[in-house]
């Protein structure tokens, strides 16, 4: 069972590994990620949220309700773990 | 040849980092030890869209002189890119809540089996 485990577990990193010959290097300032949308928010974020971070003001301002989704997120967590570790105490007749 | 493991190496780090998890995942008898493996895996993946954000010769996401001096043109190949940075922090937020609920889970396990051996639980299913 453990062989199968490993082979299983080698196999999947070899043809990730093998996946990896696609991918932009590493460092590349002209990889995909970089060219299509980003430049976009560095060179507007100043006039358009005045906030020089641009990581604050895409979390925050353009991208604001992903973050109020988080927010519901950690809530839903926070209930969840609540509910799931509650002790009910059992009621007392009579009272 | 050589190219290749210069320029992607650091692909190659977080899958290993990535089997670690995967491996501690399906190998491993013990929850607690499942649920480390959930962790490094996540953490792995967070590593590899970081990496995905990096440029030569960048520097992070602010913008430098920028109050004060608006007149200045932003070289956009200097400033790393600021969105996988962005999702990588939802990532986090979703990787603490995950991790919060199972540990809640394990607790509630643990209370009802006293034992937290995936074996020794489905002994009890017989």
């Amino acid at each position: 069972m453990k062989i199968l485990i490993l082979f299983t577990v080698i196999v999947t990193g070899m043809i990730l590994i093998y996946g990896t010959q696609d991918m932009p290097d590493w460092g590349d300032p002209n990889s995909p990620a970089s060219t299509h949308v980003s430049p976009r928010y560095i060179k507007k974020t100043m006039d358009e949220t005045a906030t020089p971070n641009a990581v604050t003001s895409v979390l925050a301002d353009y991208r604001g309700y992903d973050t109020l989704g988080e927010t519901t997120v950690i809530f839903t967590a926070g209930v969840s773990c609540i509910l799931i570790l509650r002790v009910r105490k059992k009621r007392k007749k009579n009272s | 040849m050589f190219d290749f493991i210069l320029n992607k190496y650091n692909y190659w780090i977080y899958i290993v980092l990535m089997m670690i998890g995967f491996y501690a995942m399906i190998g491993k008898k013990n929850l607690v030890k499942k649920i480390i493996g959930m962790n490094i895996f996540q953490t792995a993946i967070i590593l590899f869209f970081v990496s995905t954000a990096s440029k030569k010769s960048a520097t992070l996401p602010i913008i430098e002189h920028s109050h004060g001096h608006e007149e200045h043109a932003i070289q956009v190949a200097s400033y790393l890119n600021p969105l996988p940075h962005v999702l990588m922090l939802t990532a986090i937020v979703v990787m603490v809540s995950t991790l919060g609920v199972a540990l809640a889970i394990l607790i509630k396990v643990y209370r009802r089996y006293n034992t937290l051996e995936e074996d020794e639980i489905l002994q009890f299913k017989k």
